[in-house]
């Protein structure tokens, strides 16, 4: 329950070492990057822009519940500025079609 | 970065509390089946606060590590967290001018639901760095307990599916996207990004479809004048 295996701790101090670069690497290198109105314009785009990459293969790839789940979201979210109400209507939405479905 | 900052963002994270516990605890399972002590597990999910590329890791754990099967794990870690890389250059007009011994220790806690809450909320003009830090606190803490529970449960975790609890994280991401939507130039971006994405994900193995979407799509948006 409480040991700690040399190999594990091993493995793990690897995926943290290169986790915790990963994290700091693109902050430092962005202090020797000019930001001209044209890399502003990059990086403005950039957090939509992974959202949709992250998003995108998974919903064209997901069951009936994932995608009407997805189309409440965006409703939800259309329609009401609270954070909540999109998760919880898109659970609703694809727990109780997956309950209809079998 | 003041602590009504860090505290507005701790509680902004609190719509994902569902989802991180539950992927926590999916996490806390596997690891168990992998045979990693509570302590381990534990501390696997504290030190590295990386879900995707701890289950990734996990795949590829070895009962006895030689040279060779880090340097494996080392890339593949590395692979499967580029998009902080991009994550990060992204906060670095925001979090550029705290110095050092602060921007820097904030920037390990940063994943991709509390980085998507943090620029959403410094896209609507919000400055204090406290928010970023706060956000990333909580999630990290929900990642931690919920591998300790996920471990000590084990395998009786219901199924996620059954109650939606996989739309948690997409939902979520979609409340973020919403309000950013300004016009041609996220059209533009967003469009390239989900068209690359799907075909990188179709064409090539593992995660490089984040990154290659990401990088497209915003490019493509920074060049829409």
């Amino acid at each position: 329950m409480l040991s700690l295996d040399p190999n594990t701790l091993l493995g793990i101090a690897v995926v943290a070492l290169i986790t915790a670069l990963n994290r700091m690497a693109g902050f430092y290198l962005m202090r020797h990057v000019p930001i001209t109105p044209r890399v502003r314009r990059i990086l403005d785009a950039l957090p939509g822009s992974v959202l949709v990459a992250l998003l995108a293969p998974g919903a064209v790839r997901g069951d009936l519940g994932m995608m009407v789940g997805l189309v409440v979201a965006f409703l939800a979210a259309k329609l009401v500025r609270n954070d909540l109400v999109p998760v919880a209507a898109a659970m609703a939405a694809a727990a109780g079609l997956r309950a209809l479905m079998g | 970065m003041t602590l009504a900052g860090t505290v507005e963002g701790a509680r902004a994270m609190l719509p994902l509390l569902p989802g991180l516990t539950v992927f926590g605890m999916a996490f806390g399972a596997a690891a168990a089946q992998r045979g990693l002590s509570l302590a381990e597990a534990t501390l696997f999910s504290g030190a590295v606060f990386a879900g995707l590329a701890q289950m990734a890791t996990l795949e590829a754990w070895s009962e006895h590590f030689t040279f060779g099967a880090l340097v494996a794990i080392g890339f593949l870690t590395f692979a499967v967290n580029l998009r902080h890389v991009l994550m990060a250059a992204a906060l670095r007009p925001w979090l550029g001018p705290l110095p050092a011994w602060q921007s820097y220790p904030a920037l390990l806690v940063l994943a991709d639901k509390n980085w998507a809450l943090a620029m959403r909320y410094h896209g609507q003009g919000g400055m204090d760095g406290g928010y970023f830090l706060g956000a990333g606190l909580v999630t990290w803490f929900l990642w931690v307990v919920g591998t300790l529970a996920g471990h000590l449960i084990g395998g009786g975790i219901p199924d996620p599916k059954a109650m939606g609890v996989d739309l948690v994280v997409p939902a979520f991401y979609i409340a973020m996207l919403v309000p950013n939507w300004r016009g041609r130039r996220e059209s533009v971006a967003w469009g390239v990004a989900a068209a690359v994405s799907i075909a990188a994900s179709v064409l090539l193995p593992g995660w490089w479809f984040i990154v290659i979407g990401a990088v497209a799509g915003a490019v493509a948006g920074g060049f829409t004048d």
